[in-house]
């Protein structure tokens, strides 16, 4: 019951009005960078990461939770009223639901998404509250040895997980190693890396490039191939009655779960992230779908209430290795550990004991977002719609602009803005040629720490490198990557081949319509 | 029936035969400064269609660019191996010193490196990054990129010379005209208002010591 | 001689329909509709779709008078775009619709019929919804 009042403690801390009031803008934010193309979660928490010097951290980190949420939210609603080719996570979605809308069924596929997506995350994050504490303790036996293993099984599945390439994923990862490698070390006080350049004396900050990397590299990517033209809105039908019929239900609810049991565990272990879970989630559902079943890629509404779901609780689940291993296994969990250490905190074991108050305000943030963006977003889809009429140019130059703004406001230097250049056209270079970035932050962050735990156990067992395999976790560790590997490439083969498919099918169906539209 | 022309036969002119009348005499460097008129079909090309193609089918010069990645992060990697070398070990360093984790990293971007030349050799080039606002089918606009390289640049020097306001018009005016905004005295237009704005919220308000530049210095409510 | 139709969607765009098929079957001319985007957005609601252009060209089929679509990607402003096609059409007549706007919106949007009445060569006929 310990936890249950530390839980309690946390939504009094929300329930502070100033705290609602920062929950509704994160979630708020979240849901129009969703809603926009072009910019994630990840971007936009870099972008704002500025905020970390003025608000107090509870303030700031519930911003972001409420970012990282909305951006979920958002996110459907895109591609379900416009058949936009995106991020893969939004593919399936995109095909079943846009479906629906040319159906007329477009107020239908919002309501499942945004109403799956809310039962999703609110079991996830239930399922959030038992899970940490119990790993949290759990981690804290953890040895030097075992956090070093960690740390290997987070480098060696976000690298070769998180791209399309496993040897490009290694070459991001190297890199951003690299960079962490910049500046004083820690144990002998000796300059590496730094070429001299009195900057780079306290390292790289990790804010420059992971601002470099999301939003300038991805700004000057997306410039160098500028989409021109309109897509069409499909209108949605007004009013409450049309959003879901008593048939809408019961197709929808086994979905939700069956999305939200499927997306929570796939979110936890560092697979790939939640693309994979909502390419599960379809493929399941469409197994299931028994005498529905011929209306898959027509516009079944378990296609999209399952994915939706299995997105949301994929989301939640990602916190779990986040707040208690310290493991971030996307790229938008790499920039929140980013924000957290920019107030001299290390998510971790310890993390529950030495910052209850901001966990379980976080975890309560969770449950509080959750239910704002469910009000929020059905009754305002047509104001998310008027957000995609800001022109491309405006947009884009406004990120470079706070991604200026952000570095320099660091430490009033313009040199870091110089760097912040540089970083940015590392970032569009490796988008040209297919080199995923999340890895090169996660490097950056998890490699300072990696060598530290990597120093301490040989010094504890005073340079007998076979400490490092013979703990039983870590061993077990060492062992676990080669089939998480093993399963991951698996699942993302099976993954590409489902979407070439799908995306032949939401061809045929594009051309089907058109030659409708013209007769 | 082409879905361009929507009139019945008898009055609308031959499929795409209205496009020519306006385009003609004005096709010009497409993203150049001259703008460009073209009918289209109705999707606005704007489907996923011929993504597959421009993936599969790389462009020589992409090619030499993807060698030159690759070959730079080998050539990193040894830079780091070589150069870790050079870290001074002091005697009260312990088991592992400052320089092995060095050598790890400098081997792993070597090895990785490699891997990724093997694969080039053997035909396996890599996969843009796509998104919403990227169109798979268009060649990269280079010349896009370096401008906005250039006015990244000339923001940098001139937040010390003129103030961060007068910076962040040029930042924020100078890369939307870059990206297409037109007529571009509105774009100017907002970028003051905008860099005015965000100077008095987090210059004024917030505290945050962005320069002010000597056109607004005596301005109290833009200090921090 | 022809009429041009600057279109787009919405009941205002339905007037100037109206009005450009009344006018063209007065003046005994076609009219030429042009619908144009900057295509600079991903959702442009001035960019008429299918149903639109047909619901517009029904409007000049009971007008009784001839019609041809320019349906333009154009990264000229909408207003350079109308008046290019009236110039090559060498138009007698065009035909806009006039929104409200208030002075900030004319400010920071501009205004496109405000540009067209001002520099066209010929004479312009406004339609308020």
């Amino acid at each position: 019951m310990d936890n249950l009042s530390a839980l309690m403690e946390g939504f009094a801390t929300v329930a502070q009005p100033m705290y609602l009031l920062y929950a509704l803008f994160g979630v708020f934010i979240g849901t129009a960078v969703g809603v926009l193309p072009g910019i994630g979660p990840a971007m936009t928490i870099a972008l704002l990461l500025p905020l970390t010097y003025s608000l107090d951290a509870t303030a700031a980190i519930i911003v972001f939770a409420g970012i990282y949420y909305g951006g979920m939210y958002g996110g459907s609603t895109t591609s379900i009223l416009l058949n936009t080719p995106g991020e893969s996570a939004s593919i399936v979605t995109a095909l079943e639901g846009h479906k629906m809308a040319r159906l007329g069924r477009g107020a239908a596929a919002l309501a499942t998404a945004a109403i799956g997506s809310f039962v999703a995350g609110t079991i996830a994050t239930v399922l959030l509250t038992l899970v940490a504490p119990v790993m949290a303790k759990w981690a804290v036996q953890l040895g030097e040895p075992d956090y070093f293993a960690l740390m290997i099984v987070a480098f060696i599945t976000v690298g070769a997980l998180l791209g399309k390439s496993v040897s490009r994923g290694m070459v991001a990862l190297a890199l951003g190693l690299f960079l962490g490698l910049m500046g004083t070390d820690t144990l002998t006080g000796q300059q590496r890396f730094t070429f001299g350049v009195p900057n780079l004396a306290d390292g790289l900050s990790v804010v420059i490039v992971a601002v470099g990397l999301f939003a300038v590299g991805e700004a000057l990517y997306v410039a160098s191939r500028l989409r021109h033209g309109p897509v069409h809105v499909i209108p949605v039908e007004k009013g409450w009655r049309s959003w879901m019929k008593p048939e809408d239900w019961r197709r929808s609810w086994k979905p939700w779960l069956r999305g939200t049991a499927i997306g929570f565990p796939v979110g936890t272990i560092p697979a790939g992230g939640a693309d994979v879970a909502t390419f599960l989630s379809y493929a399941t559902e469409r197994k299931l779908a028994g005498k529905h079943k011929d209306q898959f890629g027509k516009g079944a509404i378990e296609g999209v209430a399952g994915p939706e779901s299995a997105n949301n609780a994929a989301a939640s689940g990602v916190l779990v290795p986040l707040l208690t291993l310290g493991l971030p296994t996307t790229a938008t969990a790499a920039i929140i550990i980013v924000a957290f250490q920019s107030y001299g905190i290390q998510p971790g074991p310890m993390l529950f004991q030495t910052q209850s108050s901001l966990v379980w305000a976080l975890i309560a943030s969770l449950y509080v977002g959750n239910l704002m963006l469910i009000v929020l977003n059905l009754p305002l889809v047509g104001m998310w719609v008027k957000v995609l009429q800001i022109p491309r140019h405006y947009l884009y130059a406004g990120i470079l602009l706070f991604g200026a703004l952000g570095s320099y406001a660091l430490n009033f230097s313009p040199i870091d803005v110089l760097i912040l250049l540089v970083i940015g056209v590392v970032g569009f270079f490796m988008r040209r040629y297919g080199y995923p970035v999340a890895p090169m932050v996660v490097g950056m962050i998890l490699g300072p720490m990696a060598e530290d735990r990597l120093r301490r156990s040989l010094t504890i067992s005073q340079g007998d490198l076979s400490y490092l395999v013979t703990s039983p976790f870590a061993a077990t560790a060492y062992v676990s990557i080669l089939v998480i590997v093993g399963l991951g490439l698996w699942l993302k083969s099976r993954e590409k081949r489902a979407n070439a498919e799908l995306s032949r099918l939401g061809e045929e169906i594009r051309e089907e319509s058109q030659s409708q539209e013209v007769n | 029936m082409s879905p361009s022309s929507v009139g019945p036969p008898g009055e609308s002119p031959a499929p795409g035969g209205a496009s020519p009348q306006v385009a003609t005499g004005r096709r010009a460097d497409p993203r150049g400064q001259d703008p460009v008129t073209e009918e289209v079909p109705l999707t606005g090309g704007t489907g996923p269609s011929g993504a597959a193609a421009a993936h599969t089918t790389a462009a020589p010069r992409r090619r030499i660019g993807e060698y030159v990645v690759a070959g730079v992060t080998v050539a990193l990697g040894v830079f780091v191996i070589v150069d870790a070398g050079t870290i001074v070990v002091p005697g009260s360093a312990g088991t592992m010193g400052p320089r092995a984790f060095p050598y790890l990293v400098g081997g792993l971007l070597l090895i990785s490196g490699v891997l990724v030349l093997i694969g080039l050799l053997r035909g396996k080039f890599g996969e843009e990054d796509d998104g919403e606002d990227v169109d798979p089918n268009v060649r990269t606009d280079w010349k896009t990129v370096a401008l906005l390289g250039v006015i990244f640049v000339a923001h940098v020097y001139t937040i010390n010379l003129a103030g961060w306001p007068v910076a962040a018009t040029l930042l924020f005016g100078g890369s939307a005209i870059v990206l297409g905004a037109r007529p571009w005295w509105r774009a100017i237009a907002l970028a003051v208002v905008l860099a005015l704005v965000i100077q008095l919220v987090f210059g004024g308000l917030l505290g945050l010591s962005l320069p002010p530049g000597p056109f607004l210095e005596g301005v109290s409510l833009f200090r921090g | 001689m022809t009429v041009v139709l600057a279109y787009a969607p919405g009941d205002l765009g339905t007037a100037t329909a109206r009005s450009a098929g009344r006018s063209a079957a007065l003046l005994g001319s076609k009219v030429v509709i042009v619908n144009a985007t900057r295509a600079d957005r991903l959702v442009d609601p001035r960019w008429a779709d299918e149903a639109e252009l047909a619901h517009v060209i029904e409007i000049l089929d009971e007008a009784q008078v001839g019609h041809e679509v320019r349906h333009l990607k154009s990264g000229a402003l909408p207003a350079d775009v109308v008046l290019e096609v009236a110039e090559e059409v060498a138009a007698e007549l065009i035909v806009v619709g006039l929104r409200r706007r208030t002075p900030v919106g004319k400010l920071v949007l501009g205004s496109t019929p405000q540009q067209i009445l001002l520099r066209a060569n010929c004479p312009v006929l406004a339609v308020k919804a």
